[in-house]
């Protein structure tokens, strides 16, 4: 692993807080803004991923399906969805410079969700998130965010990306 | 007065046939009489396709009702289930959902079973009762059927053959679910818990589709023609053409709803098996819903996904996008179910009983001539529900 400068560090450490922070606060055009054009975002069990195999709970694998998700949250199922507030809680575990200049970061996550109905509040999921990002100056953005679950049966279903 | 026998969870059924009491939601005192009856009665249950578990040694864990089972496959080829205990002390033989072992080892007193079944090894067996023998300590195997790849099982000798059981009806469009002739390949699962009584989950009807389902209007979907067929034990099949617009403005890649068929995909087939397995065929989605209900509340649902083994790698892609992103618990056009199923649960803790109308001719008759869009459809499930439990129905 090749090492990182702490203005790097402050990048993806920046660009997390932006990601965590716009989902806790469900502004999805914020989640997207944290994607570059050739971002990817997956979401995908712990079980699956160590299997090898592909399916995720959620697969938005080019800029326009990442751009689905948020009409998915913000326009077609918002009338039917339960709402429930998140919390995110990350800690960055490993960051390291690619050859090609991209980064590769690794945060821990466990998400902790509060539903208006009973206001009772649970763990959501606990998993990693697994980062390529691409530094562009002072910005950062990601190229892949794969947020991997070790929570294999989520509690209720997911109606916003984690 | 009834005639209940001590102990029995009472319930009286409304005369008209398509009222339903609200408090088959919520009785918790109706699961174990609902184990006793459906889950280790006369019916079939699926438990794993061959293509979850293709390589000798292959297992998968499961549940049937509240007694714990897993699916191997054998070094002979021949795939069993056994229940996940050691014929010993009753220690659980399996801890992980999946994997691939040579041999079942009991970790408390080491013996050992083959992945036939058989018992291989026991420490110290010169200790034993006089009469031991280990060909009477085999893993519990339970009465199995294959159809298309997929495995059900049955705790009663009394479960009618399965085919007959299922009806052609049914198990004709089940078999383009697997892929026409069930040469499958597993892409992978979406496990999720849902917040409600078993009952509510296999609850979904005709009627809901083109109304809940906002991803329909909004992408331009009308459903195109189709029925549903009902039999007699509960078992349900929708199927319908597939009419997907030309063009999707409500999304930036409408590639994720292309229907890029095969000759065994010649529509949307959705399929209730009773008691409350789900199996689907959306577009090139392939997919079986395995439940496992927690007791009388909540709803453990596995959703698993199959790709072809004659799909190029472009199809294969094509499956994988669809499935991960239309449906499952964060489907673009599934999701709302589940919504529903948590939200049925708690509506009816009120009194009083679901009230079916959409294709309800005679509310004091069973019809099973059923239109697509029709919620009477459920009903024959219900009333087969009701005379497994044995409640009676009030007098008109």
């Amino acid at each position: 692993m090749n090492s990182v400068s702490n203005t790097t560090i402050q990048q993806v450490e920046n660009l997390n807080r932006d990601y965590i922070c716009a989902l806790d606060s469900l502004d999805m055009p914020a989640w997207l803004a944290c994607f570059n054009l050739k971002g990817r975002y997956t979401f995908i069990s712990e079980e699956n991923e160590r299997r090898g195999f592909p399916i995720a709970f959620m697969l938005d694998d080019c800029y326009e399906r990442l751009q689905d998700r948020v009409t998915q949250v913000v326009e077609i199922q918002s009338d039917s969805t339960e709402h429930y507030q998140m919390r995110h809680f990350t800690q960055l575990i490993s960051v390291s410079e690619a050859d090609n200049g991209l980064i590769n970061a690794v945060f821990n996550y466990s998400i902790y969700y509060t539903q208006r109905d009973n206001n009772l509040t649970k763990i959501l999921c606990v998993g990693q998130y697994f980062d390529t990002i691409k530094l562009d100056g002072d910005s950062a953005s990601y190229i892949e965010r794969k947020a991997v679950t070790d929570t294999n049966v989520l509690p209720r279903y997911t109606a916003y990306p984690v | 007065m009834s005639s209940t026998p001590k102990n029995e969870p009472f319930l009286e059924w409304p005369a008209k046939y398509n009222e339903v009491p609200k408090a088959v939601f919520e009785m918790d005192e109706l699961w174990p009489k609902e184990l006793e009856t459906i889950f280790y009665g006369a019916e079939w249950h699926p438990i794993v396709h061959r293509a979850e578990i293709p390589n000798p040694g292959d297992y998968k864990a499961a549940e049937l009702g509240e007694m714990p089972i897993f699916a191997v496959h054998g070094e002979d080829g021949a795939i069993r289930v056994f229940q996940n205990t050691c014929t010993h002390r009753g220690t659980s033989l399996i801890t992980e959902s999946a994997g691939n072992k040579k041999e079942f080892e009991c970790p408390y007193h080491r013996w050992l079973f083959s992945l036939e079944g058989d018992l291989v090894g026991c420490p110290n067996s010169r200790d034993f009762t006089p009469d031991f023998d280990k060909k009477n300590f085999s893993l519990f195997q339970l009465r199995t059927e294959e159809f298309c790849g997929l495995y059900f099982v049955t705790m009663s000798d009394k479960t009618p053959p399965l085919k007959e059981y299922l009806g052609e009806s049914f198990y004709e469009p089940l078999s383009r679910v697997l892929g026409g002739d069930g040469r499958l390949k597993l892409a992978g699962y979406q496990k999720v818990m849902y917040d409600c009584n078993w009952k509510a989950y296999c609850d979904n009807d005709g009627y809901h589709a083109p109304l809940l389902h906002k991803a329909f209007a909004l992408l331009n979907w009308q459903g195109g023609k189709g029925f549903q067929r009902i039999s007699e034990n509960g078992h349900l099949t929708f199927e319908s053409e597939l009419k997907i617009p030309d063009e999707v403005t409500a999304l930036k890649d409408g590639a994720i709803l292309d229907f890029k068929g095969t000759t065994t995909s010649t529509g949307s087939i959705v399929q209730m098996q009773f008691p409350l397995t789900v199996y689907s065929k959306h577009m090139d989605m392939l997919n079986i819903r395995y439940a496992f209900p927690k007791g009388p509340k909540g709803i453990e649902v596995h959703y698993a996904y199959f790709t072809h083994e004659d799909d190029d790698d472009e199809m294969i892609r094509h499956r994988i996008r669809q499935s991960s992103n239309l449906l499952g618990p964060c489907g673009l056009i599934s999701m709302e179910d589940a919504s529903v199923f948590s939200r049925i649960d708690k509506g009816n803790k009120t009194p009083g009983n679901a009230i079916f109308q959409k294709g309800v001719q005679d509310e004091y008759a069973l019809s099973f001539e059923v239109k697509q869009n029709d919620e009477s459809g459920n009903l024959p499930r219900w009333e087969h529900y009701r005379k497994l439990m044995g409640f009676e129905r009030a007098e008109r």
